[in-house]
This record gives structure tokens, sequence and C-alpha cells, in this order.
């Protein structure tokens, strides 16, 4: 066999694919992927130290900057979070509003997250700006509710900050109707597509023992085939009184995760449906009275201990480690990021491959930068 | 394999059948396409229950309505009639302001030497904003709320270090902005202006703008507002950089005359550089006329002169910082390390 030189090159840091500023340090030879290493680091912002000198209700709005694509998810992190600490009730209402944000929040992370990995396949902007189209409707929703599109800051201890504007039931029905037809479009336009099939299938396999050994969650775990997900194992908020399912995949390619991701917006719109039929029953008020005025907020002190709050985000388990000393402000904090755990089996995945398929297989765990580095 | 949970179970997804490939896949995704491409064309996509047809919006000749709830950098209010600003300088959105841009100095009878409930100077590090609403949300005066005014870019960041003047608004803009939300808290707000107005005398507490804010302040902002589908943005008189028809010129004198300023002001000068950027700034946009603009530029009131060096540098030795505001900034620090250590 011929024998060719060993070559390392650097894919990135500024820009690999529109993902972020992330370095992958690859060893090629030829065109094949003999090792892979993932540098990370240029995002930092300092998050968790920020955290110390902060009062939890100040760290609200920057855990919006986590996951830039999943703010209302990350709220819902701190949220769980801080009320477990300090041992705070949610009200009914809040507790459904909260679900149909955070399920909303899946959809359209999932809808540009499979479009991204199109795009990086080649497929240029057509199947994205389906799926921009459709976060732009869930996005508008948002700043309706939270006066923001992204960087919603929409939750606070004991509930939400402000219950949902008149206009916003009317337009979410709207949307509820559009969302079927996005998804058998996306569905017909891409699966079983001779390209994605050529491009993703047996691509990027991450083995069941191999992802529960790096403590993959989310999508990625669940397409190869482990049925893990924070909302069933720990349930949390109401979602024990919310029928769903869990996609899982059998391969765990990135045919798979493709797959689940488009099954879990199904799932989504399927618990959104459900929230919807009950939101006008549900009692409670969008916030613990205790809690309600932002003073009270600003004055809130845990108790002495330490609690571990994590959701479900769209991109895996979130969780907040929080070690309070009685004081208003956080002794120690620290985030379990989803997309950061999930990027580390990276070199694993594309160990064999072409350099062609790092991108995709890139884009196939769906990760945002701002979460990686924090 | 199947897996039960409390209502729901684990289903494995059906990755189709291996079929014989002839393009089949690649016919129906095309199949999609074209019919999106043709309703491009022929429909508009107007409500969220449709899917295809055009969804781009031409900006900025078109503008989508904002939603009350929007949020973007905060602003002050005084109160159309008196003039009277709301803000009492009671220091909450200061101290809440996660990234801690909010500056302010309480403005002091000058007979009595008392500090009074009104503000002296207020300064918003526009630029570290993060737009979280936590001060709006927080103020118990109702005197910071947050605006829709969004178009700032600008090259001039020492410019986003918004001041008092720069910062008030009349209630009556917000009104029109955020209507709902201003009847929720109006009562409220204007009887606890009552009550600190009549701790306030002279000038103290009267807004920069109010001198020349026509009794119907912003009539730009009206206008949109009155069940216009798609309302222009408001456009209020904000001296940053305005577009103008000369840009490059104007923006180089622009900038000169700011660097002179501040070069002016390290020397102890005093500060020229505000009514020469008013000066310069394109008032085909603005909705005040240029000299009742300029005529209601702050005379300076001892607040905190800024320059590009207390901007970047934290607390440079040479400015004229307030004195309270150097200490707490240094005790703030000492509290920080020893936090640390
Ligand atoms: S919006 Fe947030 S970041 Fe901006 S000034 Fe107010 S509290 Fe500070
Ligand atoms: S704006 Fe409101 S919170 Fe801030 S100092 Fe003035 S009155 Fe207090």
């Amino acid at each position: 066999m011929l024998k060719t030189q060993e070559l390392q090159i650097n894919i990135g840091p500024q820009h690999p694919s529109t993902h972020g500023v992330f370095r992958l340090v690859v060893t090629v030879d030829g065109e094949t992927i003999v090792d892979l290493k993932p540098v990370f680091g240029y995002l930092h912002r300092n998050h968790e130290q920020l955290a110390e000198v902060s009062t939890y209700i100040q760290m609200m709005p920057f855990t919006d900057r986590l996951d830039y694509f999943n703010s209302m998810a990350n709220n819902f992190g701190l949220a769980i979070a801080v009320e477990k600490l300090a041992g705070i009730e949610v009200p009914q209402r809040a507790n459904y509003i909260r679900v149909l944000m955070a399920e909303l929040t899946r959809i359209l992370n999932h809808a540009a997250a499979v479009a991204f990995m199109i795009n990086d396949m080649g497929a240029w902007q057509t199947p994205l700006a389906f799926g921009m189209r459709e976060r732009e409707k869930i996005l508008d929703l948002f700043e309706m509710a939270s006066g923001a599109r992204m960087m919603c800051n929409y939750f606070r201890f004991g509930g939400i900050v402000r219950d949902l504007p008149p206009d916003f039931m009317p337009l979410l029905n709207d949307l509820m109707k559009a969302l079927p037809t996005f998804f058998d479009e996306t569905e017909r336009l891409l699966r079983e597509n001779e390209i994605l099939l050529l491009r993703s299938e047996g691509v990027g396999i991450l083995p069941k023992e191999v992802a529960a050994s790096y403590s993959v969650t989310g999508p990625v775990l669940r397409a190869s085939g482990v049925p893990y997900d924070v909302r069933k194992a720990e349930p949390y908020s109401v979602y024990n009184e919310l029928d769903f399912d869990v996609p899982i995949g059998s391969v765990g390619d990135i045919y798979d995760r493709f797959l689940v991701r488009i099954e879990e917006m199904r799932q989504s719109y399927r618990i959104v449906q459900q929230v919807i039929e009950r939101l006008p029953d549900t009692t409670g008020g969008h916030i613990n009275p205790a809690m309600a005025s932002i003073g009270k907020q600003k004055a809130l002190k845990p108790p002495v201990g330490d609690v571990y709050g994590r959701v479900e985000t769209p991109k895996g388990e979130l969780g907040f480690y929080i070690v309070s000393d009685g004081s208003a402000r956080p002794y120690r904090y620290k985030v379990r990021a989803p997309s950061f755990i999930n990027l580390t089996p990276i070199g694993d995945m594309c160990r064999g491959h072409k350099v062609a398929d790092v991108v995709v297989i890139l884009g196939s765990i769906d990760i945002v930068l701002g979460e990686v580095d924090r | 394999m199947t897996v039960e949970f409390d209502r729901g179970k684990a289903y494995v997804v059906d990755r189709g059948q291996p079929k014989l490939r002839a393009g089949q896949g690649m016919i129906a995704g095309l199949d999609v396409v074209i019919r999106h491409f043709f309703s491009a064309f022929t429909k508009k996509l107007e409500t969220p229950d449709e899917t295809s047809g055009v969804f781009t919006v031409q900006y900025p000749e078109e503008r989508l309505a904002m939603p009350e709830a929007f949020r973007n950098f905060p602003i002050l209010l005084f109160d159309d009639t008196t003039g009277q600003e709301l803000c009492t300088s009671c220091f909450q959105c200061e101290r809440i302001c996660p990234p801690q841009v909010i500056h302010m100095t309480q403005a002091v009878d000058p007979t009595t030497g008392k500090p009074v409930p009104a503000v002296a100077e207020f300064m918003i590090e526009y630029d570290a904003c993060m737009s979280c609403g936590l001060c709006a949300e927080v103020c118990p005066f109702d005197a910071i709320k947050m605006d829709h005014d969004f178009e700032l870019a600008t090259d001039d960041r020492a410019g986003m270090t918004v001041r008092k003047a720069d910062l008030d608004r009349p209630v009556s803009y917000y009104e029109t902005i955020a209507p709902t939300r201003w009847a929720e808290v109006k009562d409220g707000a204007y009887k606890k202006l009552q009550g600190n107005i009549k701790r306030r005398s002279g000038s103290i507490g009267l807004s920069p703008r109010a001198a020349t804010a026509p009794k119907k302040a912003a009539p730009a902002a009206a206008k949109p507002a009155a069940g216009v589908a798609k309302p222009v943005a408001v456009k209020t008189a904000m001296p940053m950089a305005a577009p103008g028809k000369n840009m490059s010129e104007e923006k180089l004198a622009r900038l000169l005359s700011i660097r002179a300023a501040n070069v002016a002001k390290a020397g102890g000068a005093a500060p020229a550089e505000a009514e020469e950027v008013l000066a310069t700034a394109d008032t085909d946009d603005v909705a005040e006329a240029p000299a009742a603009v300029a005529a209601a530029r702050p005379v300076s009131s001892g607040g905190i002169p800024f320059s590009a060096d207390n901007l970047l540098g934290g607390v440079p030795a040479n400015t004229t910082m307030a004195e309270d505001k150097v200490e707490r900034l240094k005790s703030i620090r000492s509290g920080n390390l020893a936090r640390r250590g």
C-alpha cells in the first residue's frame, strides 16, 4: 500500500462552518482523518466567576448568553436550580407557560440545527431558509412575551416575569397550524435524499457505550440508542403531567441524529398542544406571590447548601451546580453545558472519515460556542 | 427496542427502506423546493399559519410592528407638563444592573447641602448594556423604561456612553410605545412624583430637555402608533451618528472635534464637544429644530465629565470624577478582593 506522510492542519479558529470561534487540530493522511483534537476557549466570558460576584437574579440575563439559541431553556435551568435550593414553589400556570416556552425553544433549535447541518453538507441556504422561517415565527412570539427575540430573560425565581400578552395565543394557534406542514416538508425535502444519505449514513457513528462514557446527552445520545431524557428520568416542572415519547436512533450516525431531531420536534409539538389545551384552566398566576416583586428576587438569600438543578435543553442536559453560603451571591456556581460535553467525543466520531465529513459531524452535534466556552 | 416511561415510550426512529436509489429522494425534495420557489413570486407570507410565500421584509423601507414588550436600551422619563424627571436617584437600578453600566450622582440642595430626591447626572454605557430590562423592572418610581429605538449604530464609541440629557424622554413618548404598560403604572408613578417634587427646589430635577420639549413632545412618535400596520420607528433627537449626506466629511469633523474636546478636557478646559456633536448631526432626521435641541443641552451640572480615558481605564487619577464615585469603585474593588481571598 502507498504510504503517505501525515500532515497536521488547523481548521479554524476563525469560523469552521459558521458554528463559532473554535479550532480543530486535524491530523490527516491524505484525505483521511487520523486524529482530531478540538481546541476551545476562544469565547470564554467568565460566566461562572461572574456569578460569584452577582446576585442570583443578576445571573438570569447572563444565562441567556450561554446557548444563545435557547435562552428560554437556559433560564429554565437556573430557575429550577435556585428554586430547588431556596425551596420556592412555582404556581401551575407559570409552570405551564415555562414548559410552553421550553418546548417552543426545542422546536426552534431543532429547526435551525437540522437546517445548519444540511447547510454544512452543501445544501446551501435553501433548507436553512425554511428552518429560519419557522424559527423567526417562534422568535416573534418570544419577543411579544419577553421583549427580546433571543435574550429573553423571561424566567424569575418562582415563575415568569410577566403573563402572556393577550395577542400571544391567537398567534401561537396560527403557528400551530403551520408547524406540521413544516415538519413534513422538512422530512420530505431531506429524508432518503440520496446526497444526504451518502453524506450521513454510517458517518460519524458514536456507539452507545462510547457516548455514555463521554457523558454525552441530548439528541446525540438518543440517536446512539440510549433512551435518556431528563424530562423522563427526573421530571421537573409539569413534565410528568404531559404525554410525550422519546425518539431514539439505532445506529448513532449523522442520519439518526437528523431523524431524531425531526421526531423530537413532533413530540414537542404534541406537548405544546397539550399545554395550549390546559392553559386556560391553570391556576396560580404567573409567579409565586411570595416572589412577585423584583425586590424579593433581588434579596433572595437561599439557605446554606448546595444543589444540582438540571433541565433537558434542546442540546442535552443543562445543569447548574450552585453552592450557597447563605448570602445573596452564590459561593460557587458551575454550569454543566451540554454543548461542551457533546463536543468532546468529536475525535472519536471523525477518526477514519474524510476531511469533508468533519464539518458535517460537527454540524450534527449541534453546538453553540457560547455554551461550550462560557 | 421499546422502553416504557410514565406517559410515553421510547421508540426507534424509522430510517426508511433501503431502496433502489434512482434519485426518488432528490426528486421529492426538489418538488418541495420548486413549490416554495413559485409561491415566492405569487404570495406573501403574512400570518404564521402558512409556510410558503415571501417572508422577508424590505427593511428599512418596510418595518415590522414592534410588540409593546420590546426592550432595547433604557431611557429616563420626565413629565411633559412640569418637566420634572421621575427619577429620584434611589440607586436601585445602578445596583441591580448586571454589567454595572449605570452610574449616577444624586442632586444636592445648594442652600441646605442636603441630598434631594432627584438626580444630578445619570449615565448609561449603552455599549455595554445588555438590554436585560432589570433596571426598568426594579425602578420603584417608573422613571427608567426600555426604549424601542434600535437604530443606534455608530462609529463613535465614546458617544455610546449616554448622559441624562440624551436619556431623557417625555412620558408622552413612552406612552406611544407602550400604552398598556404605562397605563398600569401611571397613577402610582405620578403620585410618587408629586411627593418628590415637593422636596426639590429651583431647577433641581428639571429635565434638560424639558424647556424646549413641545407640549405634545415627540410629534414623530404620535403618528406611527395611530393604527398604522407597519409603524416607522420613532426617531427622536438622539445626537448620535445621524445619517447625513456627507457622511465621511461630517464624521471626520465630528471625530476631530470629539478628540479635541477630550484633549482639552484632560487639560481642564470646559467641555465643548456636546454642542459640536449636535451641530454636525444631520438635522433632517431630528424631530425638533436643531437650535432647540442645542438649547436643551445640559448645562454641565457637576456630573462625571466623561473622556476616552475614564471609559477605558477605570478611574484615572487626573479626571474630575466625583469623589464618592471613586470611593465607591475603590470599595467595590477591595470588596471583590476580599471575597476572593
Ligand atoms: S438594561 Fe440591564 S444592562 Fe442595561 S442598563 Fe438596564 S440593568 Fe443594566
Ligand atoms: S431610575 Fe429609578 S431605580 Fe434608577 S435611580 Fe432613578 S428612581 Fe431609582
